[in-house]
């Protein structure tokens, strides 16, 4: 325990972290999540957090916003890796948390936990750059096959990092699906990380050949056959940090202020109180400043180039 | 990336220290030198540096001109006071030093009868969204991830009262509203899965009807391809028109020589990252010398295994002679063709060239090109 508190302090200060460490943090975090159900139980109060997508200092802000983990239990809907520069550090510092305070966080999967995706879209080239081999990116991947596919609060709330499927009509369902893996590229796992709501009347096939948008009706079936009041989702990007959509069933939470650095846009977390009631804190992204106290925006490819 | 060696002189108070080796520290050593035209490595000690008279440069500063390298006269006017000129060069300082969050930039300059002015802002919010997708947009399915709704690049010449500018929504409407019969790389794989499990389940008349969810309910370009040219403005904009002229190239030496850049700027108009299946994005950047300017306005579509797109719409302005010329290049080509191209295999991420559209546009095959000219004569 003492290590894991060293380590979180060394995240906090974006120091590196040894290979060694990341091993060894990375296998009792399997450990741990092995033992969790695809849907976990939680209990209200819960703050529930949108993608994060490596941007440590707002995910500081947002444990300094919402009570910090020693007060508050927390959901986080997945995407916690890629495109920022701290997707290691904003992973690694969710697992300590989730190994120090076991059932006051709840980590489940998004599309970005997995092999393919961070390849692409940045975690698997900051760990190259950071430690000039592959092995920690392999480690946390491994991690990546073991978190959860969603979670139910009170019985009540629904969480899951994209959507609804159509191979899913029931929690239960959700619950036998064997999640040790790679997500997929096609059923009801792949559906779950990959969905998005539309105003559609009903199940159709996204113009891209693949993958599914849901509209109002299948959301109100789910809310009836599974009894629940609410499906609490990230996966897509809000300017105001929240989204509510059919009559309040279905919530969009994202928690990555000024996403990509410069998408100017604030985040937000839900906290869910005893009475079931919502409450949304906004926060902006964290302000760096330069050497006289000047705001820096920091943007990509802001120098000037003779291009032609 | 590069490691800059001035990168210790930087150091953050307070805060949180960040790791040495860390892209971040270097895309902040960029901003701060690009708020320093000189392309100056030092960091201004003092806000009130950047307070110099606008209509004035200093021949005669600091940083002393060579012999070699004359300076031109400053004939160019800083039009917005946030947006000053630098004290050693007199470049338009952008973005602002005042830059705050949510960010909005908006500099502007002229030379003669010409004024360049550009504007940044954040995504939509969720009114200027609905507005669009409800009115402006009506029938385009679902709109890009992000929107710059509100950001522009504009040349205008005010004695003929003749611009172009090129804007999101503008760009946006040029998407078509019909299948664009691309897919991405599982598609067929995940359909012919769904369609099995159909045949499987043809008896379980509780399973939902997969033969209509397979069908694509709203049809519209989900790649966005557009073939935007620029919106051409101003009280004149119908009295003088480009004259095509296929023959005519833009003068690469003298866009080549490394005249000072006054003004530079950069932004995204929009940008989808296609459900993590490729890029669609619509970037425009310009940089303004002394004599001339170009602008560069591309769509870089990149769909995963299936196809690589460049639109690009160039506009070149030569301002003692009142020309303005655009150019149309486009590209295209298939995803698997061109990454062969690359040979480095030994790079740990030999597709990182797929992401760089200046790479890909290099490597494609162009498919179309149009040049076009416009001078002021009637």
């Amino acid at each position: 325990m003492m290590k894991i508190d060293r380590t979180i302090t060394l995240l906090k200060q974006g120091k590196h972290i040894t290979e060694e460490a990341v091993y060894s943090l990375c296998l009792k975090a399997q450990e741990l999540l092995m033992t969790e159900a695809n849907v976990t139980h939680v209990d209200t109060p819960v703050t529930i957090c949108g993608d994060i997508h490596g941007q440590l200092h707002d995910l500081l802000t947002l444990f300094g916003k919402s009570g910090g983990v020693e007060k508050t239990r927390y959901i986080f809907l997945g995407d916690f890796v890629d495109r920022g520069f701290y997707s290691l550090e904003s992973f690694l510092l969710l697992i300590c948390y989730k190994l120090k305070y076991p059932d006051r966080i709840t980590l489940i999967r998004g599309n970005h936990e997995t092999r393919q995706i961070t390849k692409v879209y940045g975690f698997y080239d900051e760990i190259m750059r950071k430690y000039g081999n592959s092995n920690v990116w392999r480690y946390c991947c491994e991690v990546f096959d073991y978190l959860s596919l969603g979670a139910i609060i009170n019985n009540n709330i629904f969480c899951v990092h994209g959507g609804l499927s159509p191979d899913v009509s029931t929690i239960d369902e959700i619950r036998a699906i064997d999640r040790k893996q790679e997500v997929p590229h096609e059923g009801a796992m792949c559906d779950l990380l990959w969905s998005d709501p539309d105003d559609v009347e009903k199940w159709s096939l996204s113009p891209r050949g693949a993958g599914f948008v849901f509209g109002q009706n299948e959301v109100n079936q789910f809310l009836h056959t599974n009894n629940v009041e609410l499906i609490a989702r990230a996966h897509q990007l809000v300017m105001e940090g929240y989204k509510e959509m059919f009559d309040g069933g279905l919530v969009t939470v994202w928690s990555a202020p000024n996403y990509c650095y410069r998408c100017g846009n604030v985040a937000a977390v839900l906290r869910i109180e005893d009475d079931l009631q919502r409450n949304y804190t906004i926060f902006d992204a964290v302000q760096p400043q330069d050497g006289v106290g000047n705001a820096i925006i920091p943007t990509k490819k802001s120098q000037m180039d003779y291009f032609l | 990336m590069s490691e800059r060696q001035d990168n210790k002189k930087f150091t953050r108070p307070g805060g949180i220290n960040t790791i040495q080796v860390d892209a971040a520290r270097q895309v902040h050593m960029r901003t701060m030198q690009a708020r320093i035209p000189g392309g100056g490595s030092t960091t201004q000690s003092s806000t009130s540096r950047y307070k110099v008279p606008q209509t004035t440069m200093s021949n005669s500063g600091p940083r002393t001109p060579t012999a070699s390298r004359m300076i031109p006269p400053a004939r160019h006017i800083c039009n917005n006071p946030n947006n000053p000129p630098c004290a050693n060069c007199g470049g338009v300082i952008i973005p602002s030093p005042k830059a705050f969050l949510p960010l909005e930039d908006r500099p502007s300059m002229s030379i003669n009868n010409w004024t360049i002015s550009s504007k940044k802002r954040p995504i939509l919010n969720a009114e200027e969204l609905h507005n669009w997708e409800t009115k402006e947009l009506r029938g385009l399915g679902a709109l890009p991830e992000m929107i710059f709704g509100n950001n522009f690049i504009r040349v205008m010449n005010t004695e003929h009262k003749w611009g172009i500018e090129y804007n999101t929504l503008d760009a946006l409407k040029m998407v078509a509203l019909s299948d664009s019969g691309i897919r991405v790389a599982h598609s067929k794989a995940w359909l012919d899965s769904k369609l099995q499990q159909q045949q499987n389940n043809a008896e379980d008349s509780s399973g939902i009807d997969m033969e209509n969810s397979l069908k694509i309910v709203k049809n519209y370009d989900w790649t966005y391809s557009t073939e935007y040219e620029g919106t051409v403005v101003g009280d004149n904009k119908d009295k003088y028109s480009f004259k095509v002229d296929n023959n005519l190239t833009l003068p690469v030496d003298k866009l080549s020589k490394q005249d000072k850049i006054l003004y530079f700027d950069e932004m995204v108009l929009f940008e989808d990252e296609l459900a993590d299946c490729g890029v669609s994005m619509l970037n425009v950047k310009i940089r303004v010398m002394n004599e001339r300017l170009l602008l560069l306005s591309r769509f870089f579509l990149r769909v995963d295994d299936v196809l690589l797109r460049v639109y690009d719409s160039r506009i070149y302005v030569e301002f003692d002679d009142n020309i303005v010329m655009r150019e149309i290049k486009k590209y295209e080509g298939n995803y698997n063709d061109i990454l062969a191209k690359h040979h480095i295999s030994h790079s740990h991420d030999p597709k990182a060239a797929l992401r760089d559209s200046n790479w890909v546009a290099e490597h494609t095959p162009i498919i179309d090109r149009r040049c076009e000219v416009m001078t002021f004569n009637d």
